[in-house]
């Protein structure tokens, strides 16, 4: 449904994205994820046709990205709700509702089903009067008047409250359970992890990591052994049943755990795993990358005066 | 562009922008238009606010007393009154005799206006009553013909002074007077004898002893159209106001970043910045349509409107495109006020004297309320630089109406080169950034040309070549910085050159489209001459060539020598845009003197 093909987008001579590839299927959530300044925004906005790339194409559908056929079968929520205030929620989803050629009578039950199932009410209120939360329904509402089958929503739940977020997500959820292919970034990764199919990490414009989260998981993460014991040893801590609870990452440490109770006259009692989640995940490969990234900063003066 | 996604965008705007409308708002507006309306009215009803501002010292029993009671500028007076103080003119004895004062001029031709005014309003009755028989008045048929005024027409007035016509009362002639001065005026409307027709005075030679007069206004003596300047300045006031409104709504759509989903949406930026403009533009012609049903303009004023109100609005556009505030954008709004306003009201008082008051189309209004014909020509090299203007303007802003320009932070010269750097991506488009430059460089050289106009030649002329340089040199080289400042060429000396060299060729070619001020006359003027370097007439075809080609290596080379610096840094450029001008100056005064020499010649 969705086919990036080596995007890159310069300012000034700042990378902004670097030579970005990927492909999205039909009805799948697809997860971009990175810290702040990776590029994720810029990578959705040359997918949703607003920012043109410097080299490099997108499509969506077989349509180029920012061509007017690709816009009308795509829905854009951008991280902040820029909606025009003055306006009434419902004369709002009217209008856009008219710019993507909707009839009338399809758009008047359109709306007022997405605005039923976003549990908004108020609908003739001002926008500007409307809290946060209801914005953002508002804004959600709009990406949804023409019907898109692709969605592109950038920080859908960002800076609302926790009932109005696990709402929103559960709604993006609902989505995709009706077939549409989403694509959908969030600094919450829990959120990321519990909607989305697959994921791309991106760190300072470049795909650090890709594919769904078990093989993720399977490639950069490290299963945590919680081991038990009925003596102390070394790093471990004392737990409320006088047993003792040290955390490693491999079966060796596991078997010298088990060496040292046993030296001490005692046992392994319990032995637990625990797979990592994709924050820890996240956290590893950011490290790594950035550490990377210092690592070639280093090298870079000695190769210049090498030459 | 979608005409219906266009008025779907336009029917939008009108609702959203009358819904941040409060009642102080509406109600202050209602009052500018009641101002507005009574101002017009007041004029309309003829409230002339130039009545009686001559006092004519004139005996009751003399037959110029009429003359003076039907003239609403001239007031009676007793001729006993001192000349300066107590009166303007005097007429005594079918002598004329004026104050040696610019009012005393100015008085002494509104009475010869009025005389003859006089007599054709007489003849007229007479004639339509039967009193006197058309063909036997006039045996003769007379074709008149009028000619051009040339410069030395308008030295009238100039404190020349008067000359004493006499009353003929049984003549026939058509002479109307002796004037003795150098440039004295014949205008051929003298009276015809019979009964007690008066005979009007010619105005005398110009107080410049018989020396060519430059036209200027410092040498021009009122009258001015006064109330059809009036009138025409009231098409003006709305668009003080709506460009107010207009740059609020354009900025909107930047703050807070409100416009981001209009460009999400399946419509083009040509439609949301003409659905957007649409209802302004449809609003300052609705009132313009009022104002000349109130004050009596034809279609034709309102043609000569619609190039107004685009300027105003396409400035507008960019100063909204390019603010990064309210405030900042309150002071581009203003500035756009200022210079429009002033551009097309100024030259538009001299509309009755000469042919610089036609840069401004407000003078088409003028000409139009007083029913003065207007041609083609002269229409289209009035708006034409309007229209030309209004167009670039509105690409300049649509090239930054996109994600990654209209929502940044930049000051005004950065966004102008932003948004001229869309354009320019090889010598072809920098040759043709440098051509869509010609309407500003057009509009900038000529509002110097009618500022410089009342100054005295020895100050005007260098102002005048100074002026017109820089404005060329920066139309020839602000594409090209605009280039290297945003790595559209190689950092190269062949690069520089070779954008140089296209630039000066692009600025030639629309150099050359100046030639059109030949059309109307304004070479005539040796101030148009040095503006338009409009070729006179007289040479021959080796020098005509030669003249006419020769600006191309000029433009070649200072807009390579720009280059050279562009590619460097912002103070290269700054040094070597100095030498180019430089260059250009010296080219400009040597052609004037070489040019001088050979028309000294022929």
């Amino acid at each position: 449904m969705i086919r990036v093909d080596d995007l890159r987008k310069e300012y000034d001579g700042f990378v902004a994205v670097e030579d970005s590839s990927f492909e999205v299927d039909a009805g799948e959530v697809f997860g971009v994820v990175g810290p702040n300044g990776a590029g994720k925004t810029t990578t959705l906005k040359m997918l949703a046709g607003l920012v043109e790339p410097t080299s490099g194409d997108a499509e969506i559908a077989g349509t180029p990205a920012g061509s007017l056929d690709m816009r009308r079968n795509l829905g854009f929520l951008p991280e902040e709700s820029p909606l025009y205030e003055e306006m009434t929620a419902h004369s709002y989803l009217e209008f856009f509702a008219d710019l993507y050629d909707v009839p009338g009578d399809v758009a008047r039950d359109r709306i007022s089903d997405s605005l039923d199932r976003l549990d908004l009410d108020h609908r003739e209120r001002r926008i500007g009067d409307m809290s946060k939360g209801m914005k953002r329904k508002v804004a959600i509402a709009r990406s949804l008047v023409n019907d898109p089958d692709v969605l592109i929503y950038d920080e859908p739940a960002s800076g609302l409250d926790p009932l109005t977020t696990n709402y929103i997500i559960d709604f993006t959820r609902e989505l995709a359970d009706a077939g549409k292919t989403i694509v959908f970034s969030a600094h919450n990764l829990y959120h990321v992890e519990s909607i989305c199919d697959r994921i791309i990490v991106m760190n300072q414009g470049d795909i650090i990591a890709r594919g769904s989260l078990d093989e993720i998981r399977d490639k950069h993460g490290r299963t945590a052994y919680h081991v038990y014991t009925d003596v102390p040893v070394r790093d471990a801590a004392p737990e409320d049943d006088d047993r003792y609870h040290v955390v490693v990452d491999d079966m060796t440490a596991v078997e010298r755990v088990r060496e040292e109770a046993n030296a001490d006259g005692g046992r392994v009692v319990d032995i637990q795993t625990e797979d990592p989640s994709l924050e820890d995940i996240f956290l590893d490969i950011a490290e790594e990358s950035v550490e990377a990234a210092r690592e070639d900063e280093a090298e870079r003066p000695a190769r210049e005066v090498e030459t | 562009m979608k005409l219906r996604k266009t008025l779907r965008i336009a029917r939008w705007e009108v609702t959203k922008s009358a819904g941040t409308l409060d009642k102080t708002t509406v109600v202050f507006a209602a009052l500018v238009l009641l101002v507005g309306g009574v101002a017009g009215g007041a004029v309309v009803s003829e409230v002339a606010l130039d009545e009686g501002i001559y006092r004519v010292g004139v005996d009751e029993s003399s037959p110029y007393h009429d003359v003076v009671q039907e003239n609403e500028q001239l007031v009676a007076g007793s001729p006993d009154g001192e000349l300066g103080e107590d009166i303007s003119m005097r007429v005594r004895n079918g002598q004329f005799e004026a104050a040696e004062t610019r009012k005393g001029s100015a008085a002494y031709a509104e009475f010869r206006t009025a005389v003859r005014v006089y007599n054709d309003r007489r003849y007229d009755d007479l004639f339509a009553s039967g009193t006197v028989n058309r063909t036997a008045a006039f045996p003769v048929v007379v074709v008149l013909e009028y000619a051009d005024r040339n410069t030395q027409d308008f030295s009238g007035a100039g404190g020349g002074r008067t000359d004493d016509g006499t009353v003929d009362g049984d003549g026939g002639s058509t002479d109307d007077g002796g004037g003795d001065g150098s440039g004295g005026v014949d205008d051929g409307t003298g009276g015809v004898g019979g009964g007690d027709d008066v005979r009007a005075p010619a105005v005398g030679g110009g107080g410049g002893g018989g020396t060519q007069m430059s036209g200027a206004p410092g040498q021009l003596s009122p009258p001015f159209p006064f109330q059809s300047l009036v009138l025409a300045f009231l098409f003006i006031v709305p668009m003080n106001f709506v460009v107010q409104a207009y740059g609020s709504t354009i900025i909107n759509e930047r703050v807070n970043r409100r416009g981001e989903l209009m460009l999400v949406a399946p419509v083009t930026r040509g439609d949301i910045i003409a659905g957007k403009t649409l209802p302004y533009f449809a609003g300052l012609m609705a009132v313009c349509s009022a104002i000349a049903y109130v004050v009596g303009g034809s279609a034709l004023a309102l043609a000569a409107v619609l190039p107004i109100a685009l300027l105003f609005l396409a400035a507008t556009f960019v100063g909204g495109m390019f603010a990064r505030s309210f405030k900042e954008l309150t002071f581009v709004t203003i500035a756009v006020s200022v210079f429009l306003t002033a551009y097309v009201f100024v030259p538009a008082i001299f509309s009755d004297i000469t042919p610089i008051a036609l840069i401004s189309p407000l003078t088409l209004v003028v000409r139009d309320l007083r029913d003065v014909p207007v041609s083609v020509l002269e229409y289209a090299y009035s708006t034409g630089p309007f229209y030309l203007s209004s167009l670039v303007l509105f690409a300049t802003g649509a090239s930054v109406y996109r994600e990654e320009d209209m929502f940044t932070q930049k000051r005004l010269p950065a966004k102008a080169l932003d948004s001229i750097s869309t354009f320019v991506w090889n010598k072809r488009t920098v040759a043709g950034v440098s051509v869509a430059m010609l309407p500003f460089v057009f509009v900038a050289e000529l509002l110097v040309l009618a500022l410089v106009f009342p100054l005295p030649e020895r100050f005007a002329l260098p102002v005048l070549l100074t002026s017109i340089v820089v404005v060329e040199e920066i139309a020839k080289s602000v594409g090209i910085y605009a280039g290297f400042t945003h790595d559209r060429f190689r950092d190269t000396l062949g690069a520089a050159v070779g954008v140089g060299v296209a630039s000066g060729v692009g600025f030639f070619v629309a150099e050359k489209g100046m030639l059109v001020v030949q059309v109307v006359g304004m070479g005539q003027y040796e101030y148009g001459q040095a503006a338009f370097s409009t070729l006179p007439s007289g040479l021959s075809p080796l020098v005509a060539v030669g003249l006419l080609f020769m600006p191309l290596g000029l433009h070649v080379v200072t807009a390579t020598i720009s280059a050279l610096g562009a590619r460097r840094s912002r103070t290269a450029y700054a040094m070597a845009f100095t030498v180019a001008v430089l260059v250009h100056l010296a080219y400009n005064v040597s052609v004037l003197a070489v040019r001088s020499g050979v028309l000294d010649g022929v």
